[in-house]
């Protein structure tokens, strides 16, 4: 049993990953609780992790893919409550102009698997294979996701979604 | 694509929420860091169980279950737990189940981890897809304990899963149909409401498909005519503890 992760640790990941694993929350839930929630179940994960990452990649796709499995758990919960949060994210909502609110919005309106595949490959920027890697699906696969992502995104967005 | 770049870089974590992870953290890290902050009682613990476990008959009652866990949802899983709470027992009763435990080893830690180890296993993950019915079902002198370990981890809520107890005449019965005593305390519920549904019937079903013809038969007020004189052999916990 390895130690606890310590408050060094903690705050030097809180540091490198906190904006992702909130940008991976925002993409999947639309109510602050829900978010504040997951972002704290996400780096209890961390704190209790027994396993080595081997570099700062390794360590970032652990929290990639962690989070958006948290996520997902949550939103199956969430489901079952049959409850339909009310409280959008309005702080976030404020920050963003008229063009980010809308590109947001249709990336939220994606099925889940498709908005992962976009937030990895044109946020952070990971090839096919690195997120056929975190999400253990096929390369095959995630090139078709992303293609029909980028499809639906096109139909709602206009034709600059080349 | 850039629009999606420049759309998330306005989002970012609020320094109130990691102040308040990193609060959130530290107060778990109390509760759960005493035994980790001291080293030496691990070796301790460690040096006690070895030789508890290497002395005349520690080795039996280590391996030797005392609870049981039926998990069912298409594949039947069935864990045997013994008195320290490790699972020392694996035994899948259809073909779904074994292909998993083919795969995947849920021995010798606990039941918590163990249940924990399969929900994450992709090949175990893709059954829950969709709205199938995850069924925990327990055999224990303490169930509710079981019950609450397995409740605080959260799978009672993030799959939205059933509870119930049973006892060890129902999983001896079940055994001889070649069938988890999870998947069979559910047929003999079901058996009350249906006369005609028989153990082979339910082998070909998930438990979800005879969770679903019971509350039909409930919700239509069907008496098989055996409601009443039956054999108890479960009691339901709920959905959500």
């Amino acid at each position: 049993m390895k130690p606890l992760k310590s408050a060094e640790e903690l705050n030097r990941a809180m540091e490198a990953y906190a904006d992702m694993v909130r940008r991976i929350c925002f993409v999947h839930l639309k109510n602050r609780h829900d978010t504040e929630d997951v972002f704290q179940n996400v780096y209890m994960k961390y704190m209790l992790y027994e396993g080595a990452f081997e570099n700062d990649g390794h360590e970032k796709a652990w929290f990639a893919k962690v989070t958006m499995n948290a996520c997902k758990d949550w939103l199956r919960y969430l489901a079952r409550r049959k409850w339909v949060p009310l409280e959008l994210v309005s702080e976030e909502k404020e920050a963003l102009d008229d063009t980010s609110t809308e590109v947001i919005e249709a990336v939220w309106g994606l099925p889940e698997k498709y908005r992962n595949v976009i937030y990895l490959y044109y946020y952070e920027g990971y090839s096919a294979v690195e997120i056929a890697g975190i999400l253990g699906k096929k390369e095959n696969t995630v090139y078709t996701w992303l293609a029909r992502a980028r499809d639906i995104l096109r139909e709602k967005l206009g034709g600059e979604w080349a | 694509m850039n629009a999606v770049r420049e759309s998330m870089e306005r989002i970012q974590a609020p320094e109130e929420l990691k102040q308040s992870t990193l609060r959130y953290l530290e107060e778990q890290r109390k509760q759960k860091g005493d035994f980790h902050a001291h080293p030496v009682w691990r070796y301790v613990l460690a040096a006690a169980c070895l030789f508890f476990l290497l002395s005349a008959g520690g080795y039996s009652v280590y391996f030797r279950p005392v609870s049981y866990i039926s998990i069912d949802v298409n594949p039947s899983i069935e864990l045997g737990v013994n008195r320290f709470g490790k699972v020392v027992l694996e035994k899948a009763y259809n073909k779904d189940g074994q292909d998993i435990l083919e795969h995947v080893s849920l021995k010798n830690i606990s039941y918590v981890q163990a249940i924990n180890k399969l929900l994450n296993d992709e090949n175990y993950s893709r059954f829950l897809d969709g709205d199938p019915q995850l069924v925990f079902t327990v055999i224990s002198d303490s169930p509710d304990t079981m019950m609450e370990k397995i409740n605080a981890a959260g799978y009672l809520q993030a799959y939205g899963a059933k509870t119930y107890t049973s006892d060890r005449l129902c999983m001896e019965e079940a055994h001889q149909h070649e069938m988890s005593f999870g998947k069979y305390r559910a047929y003999l519920e079901l058996s009350q409401w249906d006369q005609g549904i028989t153990v082979e019937d339910c082998h070909s079903m998930t438990i979800g498909e005879i969770q679903n013809r019971i509350e039909s038969c409930k919700g239509h007020g069907v008496e098989g005519g055996s409601k009443g004189t039956g054999k108890n052999h479960g009691h339901h916990h709920g959905d959500r503890h």
